[in-house]
C-alpha cells in the first residue's frame, strides 16, 4: 500500500469518527445532564459552515479575502429583517406585490443564501480585479461598508441590532428546540462539505487550484483564471450566508458585528488552526477555536493572548493545521 | 500569404533603456518548424511573451491567423490554438502531475463550469491522459505532486502540458534547458515526430538541435531579426557568423 492510500484511509477514518461524535452528540449530553453543550456545537456546527466556505477561497482559489463575515452578516439581516416585518405586520414592501415579511425557514434559509451570493456577485467582481495585499484590503473595505451601514439603519435597531422572538419555522421541526436545531445544523454542514469536495475534486476545482498555484500557467493553456475565481467567490459567499441565517436563529438575534473585520479575522484564524486546503480542517478549527474561547475567557478576558501563540505553534509546526497532524498529511514539508 | 500562420511587424518593447525588442519582423509558416536563434539576452523570451500576450508591445503588430492579435489577453489566443513552454518552469506544483496534464487536457475541452465529475474520471481526462504522460514519460510519476519532480522531469512536464492541447501554434522557450542529454535526445526525437502535424516556433540554444530540426531559421540580435532563411543560408550568411555564430565557435 503507498503512503497516499495510507493516507487516504486515515483521513476516511479521521471523518468517520468525527462525523460519529457529532451525530452521537446530543444524545450523550443528554444522558449527562450537559445539554448545554447541544446549543455550543450547534455554534460549532454554523462556524464551521462559514469556516469551510472560507476555505475554499482561502485554500483552493488562493484568494485571501479579509472580509468574509460580510456575507454571514447579509445572510444573518435577511432572516432578521424579514423576521422583524413578519412579527411588526409592517410590509416590507408593496410593489409589485405586497410582502409582508416570513418566518418561514424553507424561505427565509434560501434567500439568505442568495442574497448573500449576489452580494458576493458584486463584491467579488471588483475585487477579484486587483491582487495581493490590494485584494485583501478591499475585501476589507467592502465588509466594513456594509457594516457601517447597518450600524446606520436605525430601522433596524442600529448599533443595537435585532432581537428575534422566536427561530423560523420549519415544517416537520420544532427548530426552537435545541435538539432538532443541532441536527438541521449538522444535515446542511454535512451537505455543504459533501458539496465542497465534489467541487474542489471536479474540473471546475482543477482550474481553481491551477489558477491558485500559477495563473500565468492557467492562461497560457487557455483559461481565464478571473472566471473561476469569481463562480468560488459566490459559491463561498452563498456558504457563509447559510452559516449567517442560521446564526441570526441560533442566537435570535442579529447585529452589524457579524460584520465586523474581528469576525472574519476568526474564520481565518479557524480555517489556519484546522488546516487549509482541507475541507474537512476548518470544522476541527471551528470546535478549537470556539473552545478555546469559552474556555479561556473564563480565566481572562484577554484570552486572545493565549491564542496568539497557539496559532503560531500549529501553522510553524503543521503543515496542514491540526486535520494534518491528525491524517498524517502534516509533516511533509518540502 | 494565407500559409502564413503568425506574423509579427515591426515590434517594439523597452524596458527602461534596454531595447528588448526592437522593429523586430517575423513570419512563421504553417506546418514548419521554425527557430528563433540568438545570443543571450537578445530578447527571444520577450518576443515570445509578446506574440503568446505573456506582456503587450509598445508599439508594432501581432497577427495569428489573419486576425490581429496585438492588445488580446493572452488566455483568448491560447483559446485560439496557441501552446507554450515557457523556458522558466510554470507548472502546478501543489497538483500531481495526472492533475497537471488533466488541466491541460480539460482547459481544451471548452469550458469548465463542470462542478460535480471528478476531473480525472471525465470522458476527455480518460482518453486522452495516458498518452500524454507516456509522450513525455512521466507515466510512472503520475500520482506524485508536481513539486516532488526532478528538474529534468519538471522540464518534460512543462513541455507536455504545452503538448497535450492539441494546439494548432506551439511555441517551445527553450525547451531543453536542463533536460540533461538523455532528455534532450528524446526531446528531439519527439519534436521531429510532431513535424508537418503542428506549426512549431523553437527558441533553442543548442545549435544541433536547431539545425537537424528547423525548416527556417530566424537570427536575433540586440531585439532585431539581423536575418532569416532555411538553415543552410543561416549558416553561410556572414552577418550572422560574426554577430552570433562566430561567438560559439
Ligand atoms: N521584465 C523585464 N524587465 C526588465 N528587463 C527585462 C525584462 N525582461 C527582459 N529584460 C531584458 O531584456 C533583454 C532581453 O531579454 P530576454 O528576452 O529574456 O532575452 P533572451 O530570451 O533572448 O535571452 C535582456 O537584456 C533582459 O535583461
Ligand atoms: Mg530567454
Amino acid at each position: 500500500m503507498t503512503h497516499t492510500q495510507q493516507q487516504s484511509i486515515r483521513k476516511k477514518a479521521c471523518v468517520a469518527l468525527g462525523a460519529m461524535i457529532l451525530v452521537l452528540l446530543p444524545w450523550v449530553a443528554a444522558l449527562t445532564g450537559q445539554e448545554y453543550y447541544i446549543s455550543f456545537f450547534s455554534r460549532v456546527l454554523i462556524y464551521a459552515i462559514a469556516a469551510v466556505s472560507l476555505d475554499l477561497l482561502l485554500g483552493y482559489a488562493g484568494t485571501v479575502s479579509l472580509g468574509h463575515a460580510a456575507y454571514v452578516g447579509v445572510g444573518a439581516y435577511v432572516v432578521g429583517i424579514l423576521f422583524f416585518h413578519s412579527a411588526e405586520m409592517e410590509p416590507l414592501f408593496t410593489w409589485p406585490f405586497v410582502f409582508k415579511g416570513c418566518e418561514n425557514a424553507l424561505v427565509v434559509i434560501p434567500l439568505a443564501v442568495i442574497i448573500s451570493a449576489l452580494f458576493a456577485l458584486v463584491f467579488g467582481a471588483l475585487s477579484l480585479r486587483t491582487r495581493g495585499m490590494h485584494f485583501i484590503m478591499i475585501t476589507l473595505a467592502f465588509a466594513q461598508m456594509l457594516y457601517y451601514f447597518f450600524v446606520s439603519l436605525e430601522k433596524y435597531g442600529g448599533d443595537d441590532g435585532l432581537s428575534l422572538y422566536n427561530r423560523s419555522a420549519l415544517p416537520g421541526l420544532d427548530l426552537g428546540n435545541d435538539t432538532q436545531f443541532y441536527y438541521l445544523c449538522l444535515t446542511l454542514l454535512a451537505a455543504f462539505l459533501f458539496f465542497c469536495t465534489r467541487l474542489v475534486a471536479s474540473r471546475f476545482g482543477l482550474v481553481l487550484r491551477g489558477a491558485r498555484d500559477n495563473e500565468r500557467r492557467l492562461n497560457a493553456l487557455g483559461a481565464n483564471a478571473y472566471t473561476y475565481k469569481l463562480a468560488c467567490f459566490v459559491i463561498a459567499g452563498a456558504g457563509a450566508g447559510l452559516a449567517g441565517s442560521l446564526l441570526a436563529n441560533q442566537t435570535e438575534y442579529v447585529s452589524p458585528g457579524l460584520m465586523h473585520w474581528t469576525l472574519s479575522g476568526e474564520l481565518m484564524v479557524m480555517v489556519l488552526i484546522g488546516g487549509m486546503g482541507t475541507l474537512f480542517g476548518p470544522v476541527l478549527g471551528a470546535a478549537a477555536f470556539l473552545f478555546m474561547e469559552e474556555t479561556l475567557a473564563m480565566i481572562t478576558e484577554h484570552w486572545m493572548i493565549y491564542m496568539g501563540p497557539f496559532l503560531l505553534l500549529v501553522v510553524i509546526f503543521a503543515k496542514r493545521g491540526l486535520f494534518g497532524l491528525l491524517t498524517g498529511e502534516g509533516k511533509g514539508h518540502d | 500569404m494565407t500559409d502564413t500562420i503568425l506574423e509579427v511587424r515591426n515590434l517594439h518593447k523597452t524596458f527602461g533603456a534596454v531595447r528588448a525588442t526592437n522593429g523586430l519582423n517575423l513570419g512563421v509558416t504553417r506546418g514548419q518548424i521554425h527557430a528563433l536563434i540568438g545570443p543571450n539576452g537578445a530578447g527571444k523570451t520577450t518576443a515570445v511573451n509578446q506574440i503568446t500576450g505573456d506582456i503587450l508591445p509598445d508599439s508594432g503588430l501581432v497577427s495569428f491567423k489573419g486576425e490581429n492579435v496585438t492588445r488580446l489577453a493572452a488566455h483568448r489566443r491560447a483559446a485560439r490554438g496557441m501552446a507554450r513552454s515557457f523556458q522558466i518552469t510554470h507548472i502546478f506544483e501543489n497538483l500531481t502531475v495526472a492533475e497537471n496534464m488533466a488541466l491541460s487536457i480539460c482547459t481544451h475541452q471548452g469550458h469548465n463550469f463542470k462542478f460535480w465529475q471528478n476531473s480525472l474520471k471525465t470522458k476527455a481526462v480518460r482518453e486522452k491522459l495516458p498518452a500524454a504522460l507516456a509522450r513525455v514519460d512521466l507515466t510512472d510519476r503520475a500520482d506524485l505532486p508536481a513539486s516532488h519532480l526532478s528538474h529534468g522531469e519538471k522540464r518534460q512536464l512543462e513541455v507536455g502540458m504545452a503538448l497535450t492541447g492539441n494546439p494548432d501554434f506551439l511555441i517551445l522557450d527553450e525547451p531543453m534547458a536542463g533536460m540533461g542529454p538523455g532528455g534532450t535526445v528524446a526531446l528531439t526525437q519527439l519534436i521531429r515526430t510532431l513535424k508537418g502535424k503542428l506549426t512549431i516556433l523553437l527558441v533553442e540554444h543548442d545549435m544541433d538541435v536547431v539545425f537537424s530540426l528547423a525548416d527556417r531559421i530566424t537570427v536575433l540580435v540586440y531585439g532585431q531579426d539581423i536575418a532569416t532563411g532555411p538553415p543552410d543560408d543561416i549558416r553561410e550568411d556572414p552577418a550572422v557568423r560574426q554577430a552570433y555564430l562566430g561567438e560559439e565557435e
